[in-house]
Parts: C-alpha cells; sequence; structure tokens
C-alpha cells in the first residue's frame, strides 16, 4: 500500500497539478484574509480564522474534485487498473492509498494556509483554541470532499465527467441546511431536522465559533468511512460488471 | 502448474467464454490462439484474478483463486494486451512501484528491476519517461513488468503485436530462455508465433474450444485429410454456391482466394478421390473453367482455419477435440 501511495504523491507534484491547485487555493484565501483584514474599525478590532475558513468553503467544492477526478478515471481509461488488481493488493489497499496521498496533499495545502495565522500572531494576537478547532473542522471537512469525489470518479472512466459530478454532489451537500428551511419541511420537522444534522455546513459551525463537539467529530469521521466504504464496493462491482 | 476447469464468463446475456477446461504443464509453453473476439483476453483475465468467473474453477499450482487471492496472484506476471503503464513515469521509477505492489523483499529489490530490465534489454532506457517510448519498446517495459516479482507462471497476451520483426524474434528468443523456468500461457492470433514457440496448442473460438494438442498432432490428424487447390474461370460466388450445394462429399472449403476479377482458388477438404470426380465433371457441365487442380498437404493454418471460420463446414476431426 505504501508503494501506490508514494506513486499517487509523486503523480501530483511530478504534474503542475498540485501546484496550481495550491496556488489558487492560497490566493483564494489570502483575498479573503485581506478582505478580513481591511474591514476591521476601531470599534472591532478583532477577526476569526474560522470565519476565513467558513469562506472558503464554498470554493472547496471546485478545488477538490481537481485533485480526486483522475483517481479511478484514469487508472481505467489507461488500462493500469489491471495491473494493481493482478497483483496482491486487494481493493481496501488500493482506495486507502489512493485517498491517504490526496489527503496528503490536502494537508500540504493546508499548512500553506497557516502562514497568516503567523502573520497575525507578528502583528497581533490569535486565540489558539479557535483556530485549531477551525482546522480540525476544515480538515474533516477536505476530507470528505475527497472521499466523495473519489466515490464519483470510480464512476466514470471521463475525467471531466468525475469532475462535475463531483462538484454536484459537493454543492448538493453544501445546501442541504437550505432544504430542511424551505416552507414544505416545515410541517415535517422530523425530517426537517435530520436533513438539517446531515448538512456538513451546520456541522462546522461548531468547529467555526470553537466549540468542539464530540458528535460533529463522530459524524465527519462517519461520514467518510462511509463513503470510502461505498468507493471500495463501486470499484469492486465495476471489476464484476466489466465487458 | 495450471488448471482450467469448466470456466465460464457472461457479460449480462452474452457468453463471452463458455465452459472452458484446459491444463498448463510445468514449464511448458501453452499456446493460446484464436481469431480476434474469441475469448483469449477474457479468459486470460481471469486467470489473473482480474475478472471473477462467473462459474468455475483456477488452480495455480493447486491452489485457488477464490480461496488465496494474494498467494496465488504473486505466482503470476501478467502482460495484458495493452500494456498497463502510467505514462508520467520514468521505466526505471515505474518498475520500482511494480516491485512494491507486488510486495517485493527489499533486498532482492535492485537485482530483480536490474534483471528485468536487461532480459528486456532496456536497461539505457530506465531513465526515460515511459511517454517517450515508442510502442515497441513501451510493450517492453510491459513485459519487464511481468517477469517482476519472479512469478513462475507468465501469462502474456498478445506480446509481440506492434513490435518490428526483430523485436519479435527477440520476444520468441525470451520466452524460449524463460521455458527452463516458468509456465508460460501466450496467446496470440497469429499462427507462425505460436508454431515457434509453444508445446502446445489450444484453439479457441467463440468462447469454446476447438482443440487442445501438440502442433505435430494436430498435423498429424489432418495427415489423412484430402486437400485438393482448386483454380477456376467464373463468378466465384456461383462457383461456392455449387461447391456448397450441388456436389455431395466436400467436407469444409478451408479457404478462398480471389486472384483478379474472373478467378478465384477454393481449398477444400473433400472425402475421398471419387468427390473429386464429380466435381470436375459438374463444374464441366456448368459450364466453368477449370484452370488448375491439385492436391496439397494440410497445413497447421488450414487447421486452425478450419476449426475456427465458424460455419457449419467446420467438421475435421471432431474426435481429436478433449
Amino acid at each position: 500500500m505504501f508503494s501506490l501511495y508514494k506513486k499517487e504523491l509523486q503523480s501530483y507534484f511530478f504534474s503542475p497539478l498540485a501546484y496550481i491547485i495550491s496556488a489558487l487555493f492560497v490566493l483564494i484565501y489570502s483575498l479573503s484574509f485581506i478582505g478580513w483584514i481591511t474591514s476591521l474599525t476601531k470599534v472591532s478590532l478583532t477577526f476569526s480564522f474560522p470565519a476565513i475558513f467558513y469562506d472558503q468553503f464554498f470554493y472547496f467544492i471546485f478545488l477538490v474534485p481537481m485533485l480526486t477526478m483522475k483517481s479511478f478515471a484514469e487508472e481505467r481509461k489507461s488500462n493500469t487498473e489491471v495491473l494493481l488488481m493482478s497483483t496482491p493488493l486487494n481493493v481496501f489497499k488500493i482506495v486507502m492509498g489512493k485517498f491517504l496521498a490526496i489527503g496528503t496533499v490536502f494537508l500540504m495545502i493546508m499548512a500553506l494556509t497557516f502562514i497568516y495565522p503567523v502573520i497575525t500572531v507578528i502583528y497581533g494576537e490569535v486565540r489558539w483554541s479557535g483556530l485549531i478547532c477551525g482546522y480540525i473542522g476544515f480538515l474533516l471537512w477536505g476530507l470528505g470532499c475527497i472521499a466523495i469525489g473519489m466515490l464519483v470518479s470510480s464512476f466514470t472512466e471521463n475525467q471531466i465527467i468525475a469532475a462535475i459530478l463531483g462538484e454536484a454532489a459537493m454543492m448538493i451537500l453544501f445546501f442541504i441546511d437550505h432544504f430542511s428551511d424551505i416552507k414544505w419541511m416545515q410541517n415535517k420537522p422530523v425530517l426537517s431536522s435530520f436533513i438539517s444534522s446531515m448538512s456538513p455546513k451546520t456541522r462546522f459551525v461548531g468547529f467555526a465559533t470553537g466549540v468542539f463537539k464530540l458528535s460533529d467529530m463522530v459524524f465527519y469521521i462517519t461520514f467518510i468511512v462511509l463513503i470510502l466504504c461505498w468507493t471500495m464496493i463501486s470499484v469492486e462491482k465495476r471489476r464484476w460488471n466489466r465487458g | 502448474m495450471i488448471e482450467i476447469k469448466n470456466l465460464t464468463k457472461q457479460y449480462g446475456k452474452i457468453t463471452a467464454v463458455d465452459n472452458i477446461s484446459f491444463t498448463a504443464n510445468k514449464n511448458e509453453i501453452l499456446g493460446f490462439l484464436g481469431p480476434n473476439g474469441a475469448g483469449k483476453s477474457t479468459t486470460m483475465n481471469m486467470i489473473v484474478g482480474y475478472l471473477p468467473p462467473t462459474s468455475g474453477q483456477i488452480l495455480i499450482d493447486g491452489k485457488s483463486m477464490n480461496e488465496n487471492p494474494k498467494e496465488v496472484k504473486k505466482m503470476i506476471g501478467y502482460l495484458p494486451e495493452l500494456p498497463p503503464l502510467y505514462l508520467d513515469m520514468k521505466v526505471i521509477e515505474y518498475l520500482r512501484f511494480v516491485a512494491g505492489i507486488k510486495e517485493v523483499p527489499k533486498s532482492d529489490f535492485e537485482h530483480q528491476i536490474a534483471r528485468s530490465l536487461s532480459r528486456l534489454k532496456i536497461t539505457d532506457m530506465k531513465g526515460r519517461l515511459i511517454k517517450n517510448l515508442s510502442k515497441g519498446y513501451r510493450q517492453r517495459v510491459g513485459f519487464a513488468q511481468a517477469l517482476i516479482g519472479d512469478p513462475q507462471v507468465l501469462i502474456l497476451d498478445e506480446p509481440t503485436v506492434g513490435l518490428d520483426p526483430n523485436q519479435t524474434a527477440e520476444v520468441r528468443n525470451l520466452i524460449n530462455m524463460l521455458r527452463k523456468d516458468h509456465t508460460i500461457i501466450f496467446s496470440s492470433h497469429i499462427l507462425q508465433e505460436v508454431n515457434a514457440v509453444c508445446d502446445r496448442i489450444v484453439i479457441i473460438d467463440k468462447g469454446h474450444i476447438k482443440a487442445v494438442d501438440t502442433k505435430e498432432n494436430l498435423e498429424d490428424a489432418s495427415r489423412d485429410e484430402i486437400v485438393y487447390i482448386l483454380k477456376v474461370e467464373g463468378d466465384a460466388s456461383s462457383v461456392e454456391s455449387i461447391l456448397r450445394n450441388e456436389i455431395k462429399g466436400i467436407k469444409s472449403i478451408i479457404d478462398i482466394t480471389y486472384s483478379d476479377e474472373n478467378t478465384s482458388e477454393f481449398k477444400l477438404s473433400i472425402e475421398n478421390e471419387e468427390v473429386r470426380k464429380s466435381l470436375i465433371s459438374v463444374l464441366t457441365q456448368k459450364d466453368i473453367s477449370i484452370i488448375e487442380i491439385r492436391k496439397v498437404k494440410m497445413s497447421l493454418e488450414d487447421v486452425f482455419a478450419s476449426y475456427t471460420r465458424g460455419s457449419d463446414f467446420t467438421t475435421i476431426n471432431n474426435d481429436n477435440i478433449s
């Protein structure tokens, strides 16, 4: 599994892909950061990093599929899936190897954004507890997005379709809390609260406000594990249906 | 070494491989011969554990692929029809990656990679990106990949496709060299190739096995066949229909070649010499002029053609099919 992980990780850094995506992400992040700083007034001299993360949440929908779209679609198209499947690797190892590699790329991008809290520490003060909570929440949401992106990539051999379907799936998840607010839902409190509790964005609010709740953590982890299991089933199923 | 028992693969309603059984003994080269779309690749994909069979059993060295996939897969090296290459990698990186996923012990890593590079004569290419290599070299990198992990069984799906004649000869030499300590299943639709390297031949067509035997036996079995080449002047299709419908005793039309607009050559297998006489008289009656008729020996090509032509004329030597 380590060889696969290493190969996947290298494939991101041998091509310009990882660099472009991290540059783009840091750019968006810094724009958001500048936006907050310039809007500081004498009355309130504070701003919150988790709020910046909250802004980033949406842009993520467009960035993550670029990392994940090739994971299975490309293997299938270039026939290298046969190689992976005819070696002692099993589907669990293949999916986990790929997931960990993309997760590592994502961690590196996150590490780059750490420069802004550092700048803030030099010129002011940072509330570390809130910041760390924000990072944890952001990391979990990012890994969730990666899992979804990989799942979608395992459905098709066309990378563009994988990217667009991934964006669509994440968009639905992102706006799912709005569905719980619509009028039709109002007379169905059970359904409404169920949908709202399924929303990763609602779950993120806890982290963003510096409150670390175990239930939120469990939600994200369960979500990631479920999607990864589905990916394994999808990869395995494709092998049975191939023809 | 390799035992295939009642293997069947269905894709939905299509049966790609229908209840085939054969065995390959230790250190034997088994040629897998069949026209395109006969089910060769599907069978090979099942042997290496990529495609799960619909039913049937695959035993490698007595171990079942279903029960011990990990152990069995370690014994197999596979070169698929399209070599599974990562174009963005260098040759050496690619082979290291393959050695890694095949769980080659660290101490043996560099030795095995160096050996398969030199066996395929691509040591000079190890620093090149795979996407910059020509088709022949890519095929060789794919072959080098199959040798990593020192597998006892090699499954080679059309290993010489896309190679120039020199490279083809080199690959054949390599296969001959590997036969000492490997069991090899080798597929091809090129007869000479199978003829040159293989100990035994499996002829497969439309998912069915038509014959399993050594090439000598396949040729011997057809020694008693009476085969004539008939060259005629006139409309080829009407001659063909006369041959098929009006003359009794023609076992099969092995081959038809059209030399020019007005002359065509039929290769016929007939029951006895009497048939030749009636053949000539019928054709003369129909005012078709015979340019030439001569007796020939049935070659391995003809055996192959008669097994895989797929018409109702394929009746040669059914007793030889095991």
